[in-house]
């Protein structure tokens, strides 16, 4: 058996930049004949301008429709008959792709990334077709309704900060989205300096290494990757935003302005996070769903961003409950963490809660992948060497504090979703 | 360039005296275990005016046994930072948690508890039971959901698989604590249940501890399943349309699909592959109306993946534009039966062999995977030699056995339509 107190997703993962600017990381684990290869962008929707929102997403999409070396649907055929799988995901701050293939056979990722992030086409009319697609995605959205909620709380919350828009787009700015334009961002963004490779798995790092400086390193570095972002002004006084809808279940998002990843209070944050809403033991699950039961569903959320970001509550109303009931219920809780700290057995059951959900999430290589690029993107992967001694550090009265500081209405904006036409009855 | 091999699952499998079965599999990768405790039990075996029932049942069985409320229940298996889940589904019933390994000892004593006394209190069923009614409503607004359960009600019409698992407001508005008790013990038998535990810890001492946990537990003589209605293969075809305020229609068409034991199981997984169920977007239906017509984000057709103890379905489904309804239609209608008439060609069908193969890797990767896989493999008599017999099968199909399947299983003329959304 093996102690828990043993993982570190760091230990293996070696961090080396090439001349040009490229990052690569690589972390062997042989316990499974498989290799997850990924390619991290730090460019996201945080990057974009005014009447150009979704570029980023949609860039996503181009990336599958041919380079100068594959033809169109190439990638996804090479895929298929190397028996793998292959993907991307676009976030605010990130765009990452992934290959998983059998461990004998990794460097077949590695030459299609080399390809396309220099040597990308644009071809007028699979732009056109895959604009059709994107529009698609988009109002998949819109047909959701916390989707809809979600976009109104971020776009009241940040007025200035690019977080502001979400990472679909607005569809005018999609609609009009031009060939030109998409290909002038990929160059302004796709390159060594503004990249990093993540290779997990069965493979051999050192020959990963040559592979990768035989594909990449002969790439120019490409300009700085440089962005002048607006930074969100101090909140004065808290904001509300309504949508109607029809729908059967009313909806609750509340959201307050929390730090970036690299602050040193995002530690308490994210035990405050989880002893408020993860699991049955949490108190918003006790409060509202055992005692009130005034809620179908509840989650608290605090995704590490680059920027200062939300941490958000949502709630699903039980029928016959009403949002106030539910806002209120809510404030209490949060009013009660901000006035006594939690207790030592409360704030040890969500450490380890955190510590074992994260082992339990990395059991595969993409998972690891995945983590190990995100934070070398958006932070530094070294973050997660010590996370857990630093999460162990956080005490009592600095989650107290934190919620003091943090969650107060000076920082928050509260999202009702609301069956279409009941604030006229 | 085939040189994956699949993986070989070392299982050691017993059945106790009482007849319950355990499926041990030891792999040390990471610092946890997964454990699933099950019995044979659901939606499949309950009549229509009981729809919902069965699955309540499983989500009672976290609510609380005669030992431990459902909050310390909770707080166990929080503190230990691990998962409890309980499900009640279509053909088996029962609680999975995954657990650090050195929580091996309280995951086994509480998956004992929870399948052998639940304690299905009165005021625990009131609030599930509610948030069900809550949940059913919450999923009108999801105009997929809305359209995948319509198709169903007309594929499977008269069966258990015609109806949502979750139920329906009459059927769940009626359920009372003693009607759990009567199924529970109706299904609830040692020689009806089965244990599996994969990941990191000792075979002889997590059997000596199922033993000492379960070993008690009487056997019920007379024990066997009820019978269950057999689905009409080939209806005519008929279909219905639900309008929804919405951006997108939703759109399912398809028929009765197969079994997951069929010997034509590899033959209708290469099928589908090179149909409408692949990686990216290589397959024809997704290639032609996603890549070349722009007409939909999530478009797949697919047959083999709801195979399983009964017949699933043979569906295709698009997401558009109300104004693109006729086309995305056309465009299915037209490459399915292109399939059925036809057949694919040589090179797809290498080239689906090679992905199927060279894939299989990814199936067994994590212990949950490999526990639910055993557990799939014990219910539906696959044997846990399961992967490489796959492997060696999906290696000998040829050309003629995919169109063979594509003719024998795939029905032009009897596809069902159900469209959710705004006209077109």
């Amino acid at each position: 058996m093996i102690h828990s107190s043993a993982f570190d997703l760091t230990a293996n993962a070696a961090l080396v930049r090439l001349p040009n600017g490229l990052s690569v990381l690589a972390c062997e684990v042989h316990d499974r004949p498989v290799v997850t290869s990924m390619i991290w962008y730090r460019v996201g929707s945080r990057n974009e301008e005014p009447g150009q929102t979704g570029k980023s997403h949609f860039l996503e999409h181009m990336l599958f429709k041919g380079t100068d070396r594959y033809g169109k649907g190439e990638i996804d055929a090479i895929t298929l008959r190397e028996g793998g799988s292959n993907n991307a995901f676009t976030d605010t701050d990130f765009t990452a792709y992934y290959f998983n293939f059998a461990a004998d056979r990794w460097d077949v990722a590695l030459e299609i990334e080399a390809s396309r992030m220099s040597a990308n086409m644009f071809d007028a009319d699979e732009f056109a077709s895959e604009k059709e697609v994107v529009l698609e995605e988009l109002r998949i959205g819109l047909d959701s309704p916390w989707d809809a909620l979600d976009q109104a709380v971020w776009a009241a919350a940040f007025t200035q900060h690019t977080y502001h828009h979400p990472v679909i787009g607005w569809m005018e700015d999609l609609e009009r989205a031009t060939r030109d334009d998409m290909e002038a961002y990929y160059r302004r963004w796709y390159h060594p300096r503004n990249a990093t490779i993540v290779v997990v798995g069965d493979f051999d790092a050192r020959a990963a290494l040559d592979r990768i400086e035989e594909l990449f390193g002969e790439k120019p570095e490409g300009p700085a990757p440089k962005l002048e972002l607006s930074r969100e002004p101090r909140q004065q006084g808290e904001r509300r935003v309504t949508v109607e809808r029809p729908t059967e279940v009313e909806r609750l998002q509340m959201g307050w302005r929390a730090p970036e990843v690299a602050h040193a209070d995002s530690y308490a944050l994210h035990v405050l996070a989880t002893l408020a809403g993860t699991g049955r033991t949490s108190r918003l699950h006790e409060r509202l769903i055992e005692r009130d039961r005034s809620v179908i569903t509840q989650s608290v959320d605090y995704t590490d961003r680059i920027d200062p970001t939300l941490l958000t509550v949502r709630a699903e109303i039980r029928p016959g409950r009403t949002l106030p009931d539910v806002e209120s219920a809510i404030r209490d809780e949060i009013a009660r963490l901000q006035d006594r700290p939690p207790s030592d057995e409360e704030l040890a059951r969500a450490k380890r809660l955190m510590r074992a959900r994260f082992i339990l999430e990395h059991d595969t290589a993409a998972n690891r992948a995945v983590t190990l690029g995100l934070y070398e993107t958006i932070h530094t992967h070294r973050f997660l060497a010590d996370y857990f001694e630093r999460i162990d550090e956080v005490s009592a009265e600095q989650v107290r504090k934190a919620a003091g500081e943090y969650l107060n209405s000076d920082n928050l904006t509260v999202g009702h979703l609301i069956d279409e036409g009941a604030s006229a009855r | 360039m085939t040189n994956v091999r699949a993986p070989e699952l070392k299982v050691e499998r017993t059945e106790m005296g009482n007849g319950l079965v355990v499926l041990l599999a030891e792999d040390h990768a990471i610092p946890a275990l997964s454990i699933n405790a099950m019995v044979k039990a659901g939606e499949r075996y309950l009549e229509d005016a009981k729809a919902g029932w069965g699955t309540l049942a499983g989500e009672m069985l976290i609510e609380g046994t005669l030992d431990r409320t459902a909050q310390q229940i909770a707080a166990l298996v929080e503190s230990a930072g691990g998962t409890l889940k309980a499900a009640g589904g279509y053909a088996t019933t029962g609680v999975s948690l995954t657990l650090l390994s050195e929580d091996m000892p309280m995951g086994l004593e509480l998956a004992a508890e929870m399948l052998r006394t639940p304690a299905f209190g009165a005021d625990r069923l009131g609030l599930a039971a509610d948030r069900r009614l809550a949940e059913l409503r919450a999923k009108h607004d999801d105009p997929r959901w809305v359209a995948s359960t319509a198709f169903n009600e007309i594929v499977f019409e008269g069966t258990p698989q015609g109806r949502p698992l979750m139920g329906r407001e009459d059927t769940i508005g009626r359920i009372v604590r003693e009607d759990l008790v009567a199924y529970h013990h109706r299904f609830f038998a040692p020689n009806n249940a089965l244990i599996t535990v994969v990941g990191d810890f000792d075979a002889a001492e997590v059997a000596a501890r199922i033993e000492a946990l379960f070993g008690d537990w009487e056997r019920d003589p007379g024990f066997a399943l009820p019978f269950v209605t057999e689905p009409v293969r080939y209806q005519p075809p008929r279909s219905r349309f639900i309008r929804m305020e919405k951006e997108q229609v939703n759109i399912f068409l398809g028929h009765l699909g197969v079994r997951r034991n069929t010997p034509d199981y590899a033959a209708i997984r290469v099928l589908d592959t090179i149909l409408g169920d692949s990686p990216g977007f290589t397959s024809r239906i997704p290639r032609v109306l996603r890549d070349e017509q722009g007409l939909a984000y999530t478009v797949y057709c697919r047959m083999a993946g709801s195979a399983g103890i009964d017949p699933g379905r043979f569906e295709a489904y698009i997401g558009t534009a109300p104004e693109n309804l006729d086309r995305a239609i056309d465009g299915l209608r037209e490459q399915i039966a292109l399939m059925a008439e036809r057949g694919p060609s040589d090179a797809e069908v290498a080239e689906a062999k090679a992905y199927l193969t060279g894939s299989s890797v990814f199936d067994y990767e994590t212990n949950a995977q490999v526990a639910a896989f055993l557990s799939t493999a014990e219910i539906c008599g696959l044997g846990f030699d399961e992967p490489q017999r796959y492997m060696e099968e999906v290696s000998r199909v040829t050309t003629r056995d995919v169109r063979r399947a594509a003719r024998d299983y795939i029905k032009p003329d009897a596809l069902c339509l159900v469209v959710v959304g705004e006209e077109g």
